[in-house]
């Protein structure tokens, strides 16, 4: 009997230590990081031969662009303990750590005829690994700041995930004189203010410069006959032309729709603004709105079956949704002030406008739908949004007060971080970001 | 005669059972003597006048608050002097000296407290066996236990049994058992899975790994033998043989692994601040910030990662996960440190494997 009970006794044991499971493991949920740049080191790129200068000047805007962004913030050189002695030699990652480096980019550039090549690695300093795979570019020296944009737009890409903007150029007014006789001409330049072309001259007044969406052309409008008419430029070859003038009627706020072959804006006739597109091909005029309120400012949905605008119809400036093919529309702006140049972003997700609220001027994003209203900034005089192409950062212009107050331009991440002023060689307003380069 | 006859026969029982009463309380007592051993001693007692008592009370040591004090069971205040001494006298219990005796430096009420804790294992017991965590029995030596099934189920003992003189005695205060009990549900069982539900200690599983070899040329295998044999193919019939072989190898692995009392909360928001400190979400794609992205962190007994790697993802594409799961990684490999986190190496058996959840949605609007 007793080993009738060993046994059984025996039996369950067994069974109860196969059946057993594997162990509880301890399990943190992390709701609270930090939102603070991400510090990099960024080494003078390594001189493979024959790159001269240009190889450290790479490394520098590469540097200046992922610090513009607010998300990175660089490392001094005088902080590293190793250097990089060559594009493939190890990386002492503990060095790194210890100056507290997240992320290490290594590059290298080299003239190959008259072609410089450039290519660089990113690393994990903190996992000991390489980020993705390493990339080069090849490019006549001249456009050195292009393939420093290039790299810059890889190394973001693929630390943040967002899309690129670097590559990127940047229509929009340039000012000179004083403020009541200000003279205006349009201008391109690089996202980060380099590279500055004038489009015109400042014999008449010009705004709202918009590109295509292929970047080819720029929509704008001129005083040049005495009344705002909207005009298209060929950026290739500079030549302009109307987009139709009809007597007793002035045209503005012009914008293209996705596809490039409709332009929306508003026309004023006997003192009362609608909105209607033009069939770029066929020129046929559709009129979208007709109420004797003001409509201005269209911009299309990314996939062109929305044009969002400002509308004045219930007394108070207010931003309306409505179909491609005309409507009522849908009031999506339901905050305190007036709301104004809606544009909807490239990526589809929200839509960017001008707030003015208890004396102050704001830069705000709001969803689709006009709920998660954020606003980003606040000053004298903040307007005119423009999304850069990655969705993820907008630009506009920012005015002081007083006689003396000038237009600048102003940059600032969708989530509120490093608002900071884009450079340029005078007073600037009305940009308009250009999608990504080829 | 004709009275008796007259009586109905519930009458006549009822007269002669209190007739056999009476007379067995009379005479009842030459045929069954009292017992006069259960009988309690009267003890003697001596007058006192009001001053002798007042003089005794001011010279008695006062007991403290004994209004808040509640009165403890005879049978749980031992006869303050002389414990080593003859069993005393018991007092009468209708006198209201033993608790005026009662001296200062009397133990707190033991008793009551352990009327309020003794039932907590009584439900324990009427509920179905709860199994024991597996890493609280890793504590136990199996290797040290002795070859018989018959000492290897008194588990406990077994501890005791085989501790050395010398060996250390767990604090009075900190019974093992006690905290060990309450620590998976409050730390890491707050929500698990049916399969990760506790389980039985899986110390029996390596027994047979101690065992000394058999001498070679072992006896002709009795009936016993074979019994045993059915019983354990029978008893492992329906697990799998994969998933006995991991168990097996996981007890084998986590025997050494010290587990320690339960991880206390401090120690656990410790290491989530510690976390959160290096977790740069400012980087993060839009999308990516939509992400819940959840590493499975091996460490080592000096508190640094050793194997990170993402078991799931919501809320975002493959891609956005991947951004976020290395934000995730950065974290915790940036605030290890050089010198791994803090954590308590007793208990590495409750953090040697993290699962760690990044969730940056409360983060998209601040």
């Amino acid at each position: 009997m007793t080993k009738l009970t060993n046994l059984a006794a025996l039996a369950l044991l067994a069974f109860a230590t196969f059946a057993a499971p594997a162990r509880a493991e301890l399990t943190i949920r992390l709701t609270d990081g930090v939102i603070e740049p991400m510090p990099v080191a960024i080494p003078t790129f390594i001189d493979e031969g024959g790159a001269g200068d240009i190889a450290a000047s790479l490394s520098r805007v590469v540097a200046a662009n992922l610090a513009g962004t607010g998300l990175f913030r660089e490392i001094g050189a005088e902080a590293y303990i190793s250097q990089v002695s060559g594009f493939d030699a190890p990386i002492a990652y503990a060095d790194w750590q210890a100056i507290n480096a997240q992320a290490l980019i290594v590059g290298a550039a080299s003239a190959q005829g008259d072609q410089i090549v450039v290519k660089f690695r990113v690393f994990d300093v903190f996992s000991g690994a390489q980020l993705g795979d390493g990339l080069q570019f090849a490019a006549p020296a001249a456009s050195w700041r292009r393939m420093a944009h290039k790299v810059s737009d890889a190394v973001y890409s693929r630390i943040t995930g967002e899309g690129p903007y670097f590559d990127s150029r940047v229509v929009f007014v340039a000012e000179s004189g004083p403020k009541n006789e200000r003279l205006k001409r349009l201008a391109v330049m690089d996202q980060d203010g380099a590279n500055v072309q004038y489009l015109t001259d400042s014999s008449s007044i010009v705004l709202a410069p918009r590109f295509s969406p292929d970047g080819s052309r720029i929509l704008f409008t001129s005083y040049q006959s005495g009344f705002p008419q909207i005009y298209v430029m060929d950026v290739a070859t500079l030549q302009t032309r109307s987009l139709g003038q009809q007597e007793g009627t002035m045209t503005f706020a012009p914008r293209f729709s996705p596809d490039g072959q409709r332009v929306a804006f508003s026309l004023e006739r006997g003192g009362n603004s609608d909105i209607y597109t033009l069939d770029l091909n066929s020129g046929a005029l559709t009129q979208l709105t007709n109420a004797p309120s003001i409509e201005t400012a269209p911009s299309f949905s990314p996939d062109g079956s929305q044009i969002v605008f400002e509308s004045d119809r219930t007394g108070n400036q207010q931003i309306y949704v409505m179909p491609a093919t005309g409507g009522e529309g849908v009031r999506i702006s339901n905050g305190q002030g007036r709301y104004g140049t809606p544009v909807w972003s490239p990526r589809g997700d929200m839509i960017a406008f001008t707030k003015q609220n208890q004396g102050r001027f704001h830069i705000g994003v709001m969803l689709t739908d006009g709920s998660e209203e954020r606003l980003l900034t606040s000053s004298f005089l903040d307007e005119g949004p423009t999304w850069a192409p990655n969705g993820r950062v907008l630009m506009f212009t920012r005015e002081s007060a007083g006689a003396e107050g000038q237009a600048q331009l102003f940059a600032v991440d969708v989530a509120g971080l490093s608002l900071r002023p884009v450079p340029t060689e005078g007073p600037a307003s009305d940009p308009s970001w250009s999608p990504l380069l080829p | 005669m004709g009275v008796w006859r007259d009586m109905d026969t519930g009458t006549k029982a009822s007269a002669i059972a209190h007739g056999a009463l009476i007379l067995w309380v009379i005479v009842g007592d030459v045929f069954w003597p009292f017992d006069t051993s259960s009988m309690p001693e009267v003890a003697n007692v001596s007058l006192l006048s009001e001053a002798d008592f007042a003089a005794l009370q001011a010279s008695a040591p006062k007991p403290e608050a004994p209004s808040e004090t509640p009165p403890a069971p005879a049978e749980a205040t031992p006869p303050p002097p002389k414990p080593a001494e003859p069993p005393a006298e018991p007092l009468p219990e209708d006198l209201p000296v033993a608790d005026a005796a009662q001296p200062q430096d009397a133990p707190p009420p033991v008793a009551p407290i352990a009327e309020v804790e003794q039932p907590v294992p009584v439900p324990q017991s009427e509920t179905p066996p709860t199994p024991r965590p597996m890493d609280r029995v890793a504590a136990t030596p199996v290797d040290e236990q002795p070859d018989t099934p018959d000492v290897a189920d008194q588990a406990t003992p077994e501890v005791s049994s085989e501790a050395p003189p010398e060996a250390e005695v767990p604090p009075p205060d900190q019974p093992a058992a006690a905290p060990q009990e309450a620590a998976p549900v409050v730390v890491t069982e707050a929500d698990p899975a049916p399969e990760d539900a506790p389980q039985l200690a899986p110390t029996t599983s390596i027994r047979p790994k101690s065992r000394p070899a058999r001498p070679a040329e072992t006896p002709p295998p009795d009936a016993d033998a074979e019994a045993i044999a059915a019983a354990l193919a029978e008893a492992t019939a329906d697990a799998p043989a994969e998933t006995a072989a991991e168990l097996a190898t996981d007890a084998g692995a986590s025997a050494d692994i010290p587990e320690g009392p339960p991880m206390s909360g401090g120690e656990i928001e410790g290491l989530r601040v510690a976390i959160n400190r290096c977790w740069v979400t400012s980087t993060l794609s839009t999308e990516a910030m939509n992400t819940t992205v959840t590493l499975r962190v091996e460490m080592s007994e000096a508190g640094k990662p050793t194997s990170i790697e993402m078991t799931s993802f919501e809320g975002g594409s493959a891609a956005a996960a991947d951004r976020a799961f290395e934000a995730g990684r950065r974290a915790v490999n940036r605030c290890a440190g050089p010198n791994g986190y803090d954590l308590p190496p007793e208990k590495y058996g409750q953090w040697n494997v993290l699962n760690l959840i990044f969730d940056p949605n409360g983060m998209r609007l601040r």
